[in-house]
């Protein structure tokens, strides 16, 4: 999946004031690489990630999407593009309390009516790439922070995405865990050749990045 | 149904309710059965004495439990229909001083059985029979021979309901103006002006009702909604990670109708059973009756229609009030639930 944004802008409207959250971004991602966007809290990392991830839409600017503008598209369209090619890691998981890990994971499977059997077979499959095979049946509650993130990581892999979108991954993980996410991450951008975007503050991700970019005050700026 | 196809002739000042009269200072005579079976048109006269007995075993019975009619034997089928009696009872001799019949239920709650020996206002009854039916206030009765219930109640010589059947092709309205024309301080009754005696005392209730029914469905209906909204709200972050992963508006729109679909259903249930319990429970405590003998007739207390209906009106009021949370569920902007999380 090739992705582009083109002079990317999404503004708010706070009460009576104007904040540009992303001012006039331009990225471009033309083969699966890990990357890494850092900066401090409220730089407009999120928005990004939200607007690549066609969960908001910009205020001006265009997101191409294997060269078509996808900046636009009506939410139906957005929702199979996010279903059948995005995946999502989130900082606090979003698991749902109710399902267990199997039905987590097959969850994004249902919702592109892939059969039961397809769906159970995949799942366990993922559980078992992301080592948590033997937890199948237990429920977010009964699951350390590290194997929720691991549930979630396999949930994000589930209908076989061009991209998965983190949004500090790592940032409610001890430092070992965290690493373990980190090569996880790493290990699927090198096998599945998907490309992963990774909003983060941790260092270790910077380290294993292949492009690492900064966020200032909305504006982004390649690192060396 | 008491008195069918009859003219009831009360007291001019008793209130009469269906057939049943309440009060009334002048009750008729003897005499007035006599001259009522001299008017022509007139096929058959049963004088009925019926006493109702108000508890007062506990300050909340407030409402009549036991009943006592007495009604001449060879009479009684005219008056009360066909009335089947349990095992091996019998009917009791026209002139009988001591026997009488029950009602199943207050055999059941006081262990009356053919034979048993009660006594009621200082007199020694035998219990002779024990009806079997399913009319409530046959249940609920004694019926004795007219004689011994004067004497028990001391109202001799007097009844208070005349049951008159007209001859055939006689009109009951001009039979009540034939026995009104000629008999003095007596009320005759037909079959429908009995019924339309009560019928704007039913209209009342069944309008009260229906606005109680309606201000219940609005409160449930904003319950429900606002139970439904704030669980909603609790749960953005799971509906935001659904939007995430490509869910469909319309799913979204199931999840939250089916899960008030459910508390409908749950609640339909669980209401039914506990309503039915408290119908009984309070039946119980009115009237002193035990709870136990209720139970069998569950289903006439509350009958399944009456359940039904209430069932689906749970289960729409919420699948209803599902509505407009799950509108907002569907409508929730992922972008600033998913960055409130970050």
């Amino acid at each position: 999946m090739r992705i582009r944004t083109v002079e990317l802008t999404r503004s708010f409207r706070v009460g009576s004031s104007e904040i540009t959250a992303v001012k006039a971004v331009n990225l471009e991602i033309n083969e699966p690489r890990l990357v890494a966007i850092i900066g401090p809290s409220g730089s407009g990392k999120s928005t990004l990630l939200n607007l690549i991830g066609l969960n908001d839409y910009p205020t001006s600017g265009q997101i191409l999407i294997d060269g078509a503008d996808a900046s636009q598209l009506p939410g139906r369209e957005r929702r199979r593009i996010r279903n059948k090619r995005m995946g999502f890691v989130f900082q606090t998981f979003n698991l749902f309390p109710t399902l267990n890990a199997l039905e987590n994971v097959e969850l994004p499977m249902s919702l592109a009516n892939k059969s039961q059997r397809e769906q159970q077979e995949k799942a366990m499959k993922l559980l078992e790439t992301v080592g948590l095979r033997h937890r199948s049946n237990h429920r977010p509650k009964q699951l350390s922070m590290g194997e929720m993130q691991r549930v979630a990581i396999a949930r994000a892999l589930a209908n076989q995405p061009d991209i998965i979108i983190a949004d500090e991954p790592t940032g409610e993980l001890d430092s070992k865990t965290a690493k373990e996410i980190i090569s996880l991450l790493q290990g699927i951008n090198e096998r599945e050749k998907t490309t992963v975007v990774v909003a983060t503050h941790d260092e270790k991700i910077i380290d294993a990045a292949d492009m690492v970019y900064t966020m200032q005050d909305g504006r982004l700026k390649a690192e060396d | 149904m008491l008195f069918s196809g009859q003219v009831t002739v009360v007291s001019d000042d008793a209130v009469v309710v269906q057939a049943l009269p309440i009060g009334g200072s002048r009750l008729p005579q003897n005499p007035t059965v006599e001259r009522i079976s001299g008017i022509p048109g007139v096929s058959t006269v049963t004088p009925v004495l019926f006493v109702a007995s108000v508890g007062t075993q506990s300050l909340s019975q407030f409402v009549p439990v036991n009943f006592t009619m007495g009604i001449p034997v060879n009479d009684w089928e005219l008056v009360l229909g066909p009335v089947p009696l349990k095992g091996n009872g019998h009917l009791p001799a026209n002139d009988s001083s001591s026997e009488i019949v029950a009602g199943a239920s207050m055999a059941d709650q006081y262990n009356w059985t053919v034979g048993t020996e009660i006594l009621v206002n200082g007199y020694t009854l035998h219990v002779s029979g024990v009806f079997d039916t399913k009319m409530a206030l046959l249940n609920r009765c004694l019926v004795m021979p007219l004689t011994l219930a004067q004497d028990i109640y001391n109202y001799p010589h007097s009844v208070n309901i005349i049951a008159v059947k007209p001859v055939p092709d006689m009109p009951q309205q001009n039979l009540t103006s034939a026995i009104k024309g000629r008999i003095d301080h007596v009320n005759a009754l037909t079959e429908t002006q009995r019924n339309d005696i009560v019928q704007p005392i039913l209209d009342e209730v069944q309008t009260w009702t229906i606005g109680i029914e309606a201000v219940v469905f609005i409160i449930s209906l904003i319950l429900v909604m606002t139970v439904t909204v704030m669980s909603v709200s609790e749960r953005r972050r799971d509906f935001a990670t659904l939007d995430a992963m490509g869910a469909p508006a319309s799913y979204v729109f199931r999840v939250v109708i089916v899960e008030t679909f459910l508390v409908g259903v749950l609640g339909g249930v669980i209401g039914i059973a506990f309503g039915s319990l408290t119908a009984i429970v309070l039946a119980s405590l009115y009237t002193s009756i035990p709870v136990a003998l209720f139970f069998p007739s569950i289903l006439e207390i509350v009958p399944p229609v009456y359940m039904l209906e209430i069932f689906a009106a749970i289960v729409g009021v919420c699948c209803l009030g599902g509505i407009i949370p799950a509108i907002n569920a569907m409508r929730m902007r992922i972008a600033e639930i998913l960055r409130a999380e970050y």
